[in-house]
């Protein structure tokens, strides 16, 4: 195998292979299109906040409850705030929470789950064991646990999700490294004197990677549910930022009077989470025909 | 491996991983700010009478002498006082508990009465309009969060329609006909979330069974094909599909501590709820160690009840 880049002749007619698949399944291109959307709009909106018709949190009770008519397309909230503002600028939250959770999760879940496939034994064992003790609690009475235990905020919100999806990521990237483990390329690569960390990173990681994409993509549309459910029982982001699931907590009381208080934030959240989980769906259906990811 | 062997080493992991458990709960737990005496004697109480509760209580120890006296007491079904209420931890769990199993109980059965039928004739039907439309409600299904589900069923039929309580619990021993109305709304909410992931299981266990010979060789028989689905295939079909079931209650399970606040019952999911907005940490401790202890019971029968059926798993590795 080449060592001179990243790829080998092999690997790139494999990944040609993966992209025409990917475009081939209607799951994963509408998966991404949503996706992709909500990218832009967190962007554009981070960029360039001005952009939606109202301040977020400019209030304006006289106009409170307002149902959706031309000046304020979902209506206004009980305090008079746009609604569609509001859920536009929710996006970046969500995205953000999402992403940097998962990443973190990512890291650490994979670095855990290679070592312990890669090394076994006693190292394994701990290790898995570990992770199986953190599976062992529902993962919102984990979130929630150690969101309380050190303030509610955005930032710990965050940490608490990369912990809880953390053990899902080492169970997938452990058994990707199991897999391979017995290759006869590692066995080769151990007989050339080759570091453990080189055959980490070069050798056992890029097989991983197929079911580690999969299994992150399908843990952000989790990680959404789970920051609405934080938000909405008032143990995720804190008011006046826009979170989805925050507005739904806000607006739950009125929503006898005022439905779409809950309705588009509601919608939104649908969106996203139907967004991942169908390009994460798409995904397994390219990459992991055997299904060894864990929903 | 013998299923007996299989079984004692997943004991053994379990045993385990309920240490660890414990040691997680205790761990967090303490991390948690503010002071145990403090918060039992008020804001008012000196010095001297704090060191002297502390002293009491144990809490001038080294920790890890608490997490021992702790886990010992634990052990013996000993949970300690509560801080909020005053009475002991366990009584206050032993009363919402069964609670909380009756709405994850309900919220399953209502999931597998909706989901395997759906589940069957989308298997059946195999790529027509009825399998698309059931396959996408299950996807949308799946995509709420279960307070979400909890709210727009509020909405319909309390609100809109009328006609069942929007919150609150009653005693099915009290008045049966009342508990039940109570009963009907969050358990649906729940059971249509959860619906999802039984129906996919049932479709596709359903479309590999119906693939097999033995069903053409049915067919070939004469039988009609309404025997060769329901006594044929689904009979076969049913064995990973109760697996999903057994794990759809532990979801559910862990689900109750969101909808219970959505629907004001008073299980086990508000008193922990309660505990955290109390600081009330013994509180907290005990009612995350049982949540967890059911969690963790009922994927381990969901996973022995797996590998005694299919003893290909039990040589699938340590997992």
């Amino acid at each position: 195998m080449s060592t001179s880049t990243w790829l080998t002749t092999e690997q790139k007619a494999h990944y040609g292979r993966f992209l025409r698949q990917f475009r081939r399944n209607q799951k994963a291109v509408i998966g991404l299109g949503i996706v992709v959307s909500l990218f832009v709009i967190a962007i554009v909106t981070y960029f360039a906040p001005e952009i939606v018709p109202y301040d977020p949190s400019a209030t304006d009770v006289p106009n409170r409850e307002a149902a959706p008519s031309l000046q304020h397309p979902m209506g206004t909230d009980d305090l008079g705030r746009d609604v569609f503002s509001r859920v536009v600028l929710g996006t970046q939250i969500s995205l953000y929470v999402g992403f940097v959770s998962i990443s973190a999760a990512m890291i650490m879940g994979t670095t855990i789950g290679v070592v312990a496939g890669y090394y076994q034994g006693l190292i394994d064992e701990s290790l898995m064991r570990l992770m199986d003790a953190m599976m062992s609690f529902p993962p919102i009475l984990l979130a929630l646990t150690i969101v309380a235990v050190m303030e509610p905020s955005l930032n710990n919100v965050i940490i608490a999700l990369a912990f809880v999806y953390t053990p899902f990521i080492a169970r997938v990237a452990r058994s990707a490294a199991l897999s391979v483990r017995n290759e006869s390329y590692i066995e080769a690569a151990v007989a050339r004197g080759e570091s453990d960390t080189y055959i980490i990173f070069r050798e056992v990681l890029p097989n991983c990677v197929g079911p580690l994409l999969v299994q992150g993509s399908i843990n952000i549309a989790f990680t959404m549910l789970l920051e609405a459910s934080l938000s909405f029982l008032g143990l995720g982001v804190q008011p006046p930022r826009p979170s989805w699931g925050l507005m739904i907590n806000s607006g739950w009381a009125y929503m006898g009077d005022a439905p779409w208080i809950v309705l588009f934030p509601a919608a939104a959240i649908a969106t996203a989470v139907i967004g991942f989980n169908l390009l994460g769906d798409g995904l397994r259906d390219v990459l992991d025909p055997k299904g060894e990811i864990i929903e | 491996m013998a299923f007996a062997t299989y079984l004692a080493k997943r004991l053994g992991f379990m045993a385990v991983t309920l240490f660890l458990v414990t040691l997680i709960t205790f761990g967090l737990t303490n991390i948690l700010p503010g002071n145990v005496a403090l918060l039992i004697l008020g804001p008012n109480a000196n010095d001297a009478s704090i060191a002297a509760l502390e002293a009491q209580l144990g809490l001038d120890q080294p920790l890890y002498i608490q997490y021992l006296d702790w886990l010992i007491a634990l052990v013996q079904g000993d949970m300690g006082t509560s801080l909020r209420y005053g009475g002991p931890v366990v009584d206050l769990i032993a009363v919402r508990l069964p609670r909380s199993l009756m709405l994850a109980v309900s919220a399953t059965v209502v999931s597998v009465t909706l989901s395997i039928p759906l589940g069957v004739i989308a298997a059946v039907k195999k790529n027509t309009v009825a399998d698309l439309t059931a396959s996408m409600l299950a996807f949308i299904g799946l995509s709420l969060p279960i307070f979400l589900w909890g709210l727009v069923f509020i909405y319909v039929f309390a609100l809109s329609l009328g006609g069942f309580p929007t919150r609150g619990y009653v005693s099915p021993f009290e008045d049966p006909v009342a508990a039940f109305h109570h009963l009907v709304l969050p358990a649906s909410a729940m059971g249509v979330a959860l619906t999802a992931y039984i129906m996919r299981m049932t479709r596709s266990s359903m479309i590999d069974e119906l693939s097999e010979d033995y069903i053409e060789f049915a067919r070939s028989k004469g039988l009609g094909e309404r025997a060769v689905v329901l006594r044929h295939a689904l009979k076969n079909a049913a064995i990973p599909v109760i697996t999903v079931i057994a794990f759809q209650f532990s979801y559910a399970f862990g689900g109750v501590v969101v909808l219970e606040e959505v629907f004001s019952w008073p299980g086990i999911g508000r008193l922990t709820l309660t505990a955290i907005e109390n600081r009330d940490i013994p509180l907290l401790q005990g009612c995350i160690i049982v949540i967890a202890l059911i969690y963790m019971i009922s994927n381990f029968l969901a996973d022995t009840f797996y590998a005694y059926v299919d003893p290909r798993i039990r040589y699938g590795g340590s997992e």
